[in-house]
């Protein structure tokens, strides 16, 4: 092989400084430490603390306010977790619970401050769960969940939460039901000067008794130097001190700052469908309003794009984990996730609604549907033939792989 | 004691994918088993709103088309994996020093890139033609390293002045070659992507990636390299390997020196080989039992420091790029051009210094986000000095601060606004890094190069370097060091030799 390279530059280059870097290079090895290897470092430390795959918590309070509970998860050095994650204000977790035969998670927003969580001694979360809330797991908590029980959680999980760079300085929040609770741990950072912004909460209510926590967010009010704001709206009821109708453009309006503003809603879809034309209505750039999650995939029937003929099947779904297999059975209207959450096994799944992708699983044969607008999935996932369980609806026989947590 | 597996294979990430891929598509029974729920390590993406984000991948060296396959293309073709590459980059990198007054874009193909260097520094052309040339003989003896039974004698005999270069740094020969010492700035921009200074970086390897990229210009694949480790996965799993994610494998079992399976809660499977790309500090250090754990492996990690380790910054713009006034792929925006004083300001310490590399993916795969709007990724980099935050709020604050300089700084630097339009803003800091990649300090730079521990170093050493039969390293902290490419040959690497083990013990199993 021939290379015509400039030879004059090899006049004062020779192989000796290589094979004198090989020397030292050996000389250094052998002058190094005999001692095991550091297997344990700060970044790593600091990462393990932030993102716990799971944490075991007790729970050392229960508030009950009839139309719904507020639990207190407190750190549980016992099981092994000694401190709870710091989280960002609006973030959620998923709830590990075990129903029958059924193992399932569920996503509940934090709705304490995250300086609850840096406490030394009582680290904890507050949950609230309301008898409204749909599905059986709220149902479970509200009627079993009592003090001195043990609860696994995961990390803190989300991507609702201010972002300074991002967001404008005021937020105005519009909450429905217990859509609240994320707003609730955001104003409660801000009153203690965990996080730095204005919030103005148009909270949507039916009537003044469904409100939660009306003290404590006129507390917060009072002691935020003015950066927290609380509009109690009612849908059902006229009353003095209260707006009343629906979370509207126009009121929107009334409350939301000359200028710059971000919206950030979380409520029901019911609430999101009636945001989404009232929001519009302000034209706003879309880097001003954020949704939170919009919870379990049902009602496939409203999707026009779901085959109609199929409501009434039933298909097999062989799971496949680690090379051991298992047929299950899943209506055409389930979810994957939920169909093997009741036959037990123990899917990995967080928010329940296309986004995460914590339930990321291998479709192996079968048809399926996933609607349009909850479809959290990469592009590579969709070229490649990964689903999302928690939002998948079988069309045919079909076969997965799944990958528990154990 | 019967086998589970002829290969079992600890982490999914671009090392342990290629060389899974490899043993599976050769008939070994291979099991690959990962921590997370998802394959590729650094190789991957996430999604926010409307938008997927690349992880960590700015450019693949040597990718090239079909018409003009490079090395990469022809690596990912042999194993069978389905990549859409995106290529067709019209330029190298964009260069700003506002301080010097530099803002040089350089193109891609030699004949241009030899123009503009001219252009620039005058007079500079005929030592970079010497470079380009150097840089031919080096990537051929390279190569020739890497062929089976190669030894420093019989590289040095086909290429005879390969190892007078060998030990010499990019500065050292660039001096040589008497090239002004502002175009040696220009051309050795690409110096973070090997993590060490110019001073310090051989030249042999650094000229080969550097030709690299003016020959081919940048590869990415079309769906981020999310796209690349799915494409590897499938070669696996076609081919009768299987694939355990959400799994941990606590225990590397080695018996009389040899790696024998390894340890899944409390089951052990057996197999003939072990590959990992858990670093050997974690190894040695909590993976193997004590006795069977190397005294000069030891010490080799001892010796060393781990690699650098970064703070990267993923915005989604409610502005396309040509809106933004973005119209460069790689833009190196820097308070000098001495990477030597880049490293070092960089070094043993959490605050900015200064630099930072932003990419607009935009601008080689133009719908890689939705009409009007754009992804960029801002990467600044740190030599150690994370060691002391351990606050969350704290660490929440810094890596707020930090995203902010940095992006004021490419504001500045390159007369745009940037600021009003984010849509999506996601910051990761070591400590993310190290949450996903499981290496010491979150480094996805496996050990730090030195002037006494350089990559031909290390190739030199492999084979005395390799302390426990059966036990293969893959992934940066191995022998090629950082960069995807690096990793992919690395698994490729392990694959050869377990194969060629697989033969010497009686024959490959099916």
């Amino acid at each position: 092989m021939k290379y015509n390279y400039d030879k004059s530059v090899l006049k004062g280059l020779s192989v000796k400084p290589f094979l004198n870097q090989v020397k030292l290079r050996n000389q250094k090895i052998s002058e190094a430490p005999e001692d095991m290897p550091v297997s344990v470092f700060n970044a790593n430390r600091l990462a393990a603390s932030l993102h716990p795959l799971v944490q075991h918590t007790k729970i050392t309070e229960v508030t009950d306010f009839g139309f719904a509970k507020r639990f207190v998860l407190t750190a549980d050095p016992e099981k092994g977790t000694s401190k709870m994650a710091f989280f960002r204000a609006g973030q959620y977790v998923s709830v590990s619970l075990q129903i029958g035969n059924a193992t399932l998670n569920k996503p509940y927003s934090i709705c304490s401050s995250p300086s609850d969580a840096l406490n030394r001694e009582n680290s904890s979360y507050t949950l609230t769960v309301k008898h409204s809330d749909s599905g059986y797991a709220s149902s479970y908590i509200l009627d079993n969940w009592k003090e001195g029980d043990r609860v696994d959680i995961s990390g803190p999980l989300g991507e609702f939460y201010y972002q300074d760079l991002r967001d404008a300085p005021t937020v105005v929040a519009l909450a429905g039901g217990s859509g609240i609770t994320p707003f609730f741990s955001m104003a409660s950072a801000i009153a203690d000067g965990i996080e730095d912004f204005n919030i103005t909460i148009l909270y949507g209510s039916r009537k003044e008794e469904d409100i939660l926590f009306k003290n404590e967010l006129d507390e917060m009010v009072s002691r935020s130097d003015g950066k927290v704001r609380v509009i109690y709206v009612l849908s059902d009821e006229e009353k003095p001190g209260f707006e009343h109708g629906l979370l509207t453009a126009a009121l929107i309006r009334k409350y939301a700052p000359e200028g710059d503003y971000s919206i950030f809603e979380c409520g029901p879809k019911a609430m999101y469908r009636y945001e989404n034309d009232e929001v519009a209505n302000l034209e706003l750039p879309r880097r001003r309003v954020r949704q939170e999650l919009s919870g379990d995939v049902t009602d496939i029937e409203k999707y026009g794009d779901h085959p109609e003929d199929f409501a009434d099947k039933e298909f097999n779904v062989t799971v496949d984990i680690r090379g051991k297999k298992q047929m299950i059975s899943c209506a055409a209207g389930t979810t994957l996730l939920v169909a093997m959450e009741r036959a037990g096994i123990n899917a990995p799944s967080h928010c329940r609604s296309g986004k995460c992708g914590w339930c990321r699983s291998k479709l192996i044969s079968g048809e399926y549907y996933c609607p349009k607008d909850v479809d959290g999935r990469r592009a590579a996932d969709v070229k490649f033939n990964w689903i999302h369980p928690c939002c998948t609806f079988p069309l045919s026989d079909m076969e997965i792989c799944v990958y528990p947590v154990d | 004691m019967s086998a589970d597996y002829d290969v079992i294979v600890i982490g999914a990430g671009n090392g342990g994918l290629a060389s899974a891929a490899l043993t599976a598509k050769n008939g070994l029974r291979t099991l690959l088993v990962e921590k997370h729920n998802i394959p590729g390590g650094s190789a991957t993406s996430f999604r926010r709103g409307r938008f997927e984000f690349e992880t960590s991948l700015h450019e693949l060296c040597n990718v090239g088309t079909a018409e003009n396959p490079g090395g990469i293309y022809k690596l990912f073709q042999m194993l069978g994996a389905d990549v859409d590459w995106a290529t067709g980059m019209d330029e190298t990198f964009r260069l700003i020093c506002p301080p010097e007054g530099i803002d040089v874009t350089m193109p891609c193909g030699i004949e241009k890139f030899l123009g503009a260097l001219e252009k620039e520094v005058p007079g500079s052309a005929p030592s970079m033609v010497q470079v380009f040339k150097l840089a031919g003989m080096c990537t051929q003896a390279l190569a020739a390293m890497d062929e089976p039974g190669a030894t420093m004698e019989t590289v040095e005999e086909k290429f005879p002045d390969f190892f007078k270069y060998a030990g010499h740094s990019i500065t050292e020969v660039l001096d040589g070659l008497g090239m002004p010492k502002k175009a040696q700035r220009i051309i050795t921009t690409y110096w973070p992507y090997l993590g060490a200074n110019a001073d310090v970086l051989d030249f042999a390897i650094y000229s080969r990636m550097l030709a690299g990229y003016v020959i081919y210009g940048a590869g990415m694949p079309r769906y981020r390299s999310h796209e690349i480790s799915l494409a590897l996965e499938k070669v696996i799993r076609d081919n009768g390997g299987e694939i355990w994610y959400n799994t941990e494998i606590t225990e590397i079992l080695v018996k009389d020196g040899k790696a024998c399976g390894v340890k899944i809660g409390d089951r052990e499977y057996h197999a003939g080989s072990v590959v990992s790309s858990s670093y050997p500090d974690l190894v040695y250090g909590s993976m193997i039992d004590g006795e069977e754990v190397p005294e000069r492996g030891v010490k080799l990690a001892n010796s060393r420091e781990i690699g650098l380790s970064f703070l990267t910054v993923y915005l989604g713009m409610n502005k396309s790029m040509e809106e933004l006034g973005i119209d460069t792929y790689s833009n190196f925006i820097m308070p000098t051009t001495d990477s030597a004083q880049l490293q070092q300001a960089a070094t043993g310490t959490h605050d900015y210094s200064g630099y930072v590399i932003m990419n607009c993916l935009n601008k080689l795969i133009p719908d890689c986000t939705p009409e009007g709007t754009c992804q960029l990724f801002f990467t600044t980099l740190y030599y150690g000095g994370w060691d002391d935050v351990t606050d969350p709020e704290e660490y929440r604050k810094l890596k707020n601060d930090t995203a902010m300089k940095m992006i004021r700084d490419c504001e500045k630097a390159m007369g745009i606004s940037i600021l009003p339009y984010i849509e999506e803003i996601v910051i990761a800091g070591p400590p993310t890094f190290a949450r996903y990649l499981n290496t010491p300090e979150g480094t996805p730079y496996g050990y730090q190069v030195t002037k006494t521990d350089s990559f031909i170093q290390r190739q030199v050493e492999e084979k005395s370097e390799q302390f426990i039969k059966d036990l293969y390293f893959v992934g940066a902290a191995s022998k090629r060091g950082d960069g995807y490419s690096s990793a992919y040959l690395s698994g490729i690497d392990a694959g050869k030799a377990i194969l060629a083990r697989a033969r010497e013990k009686g024959g490959l199993v099916r």
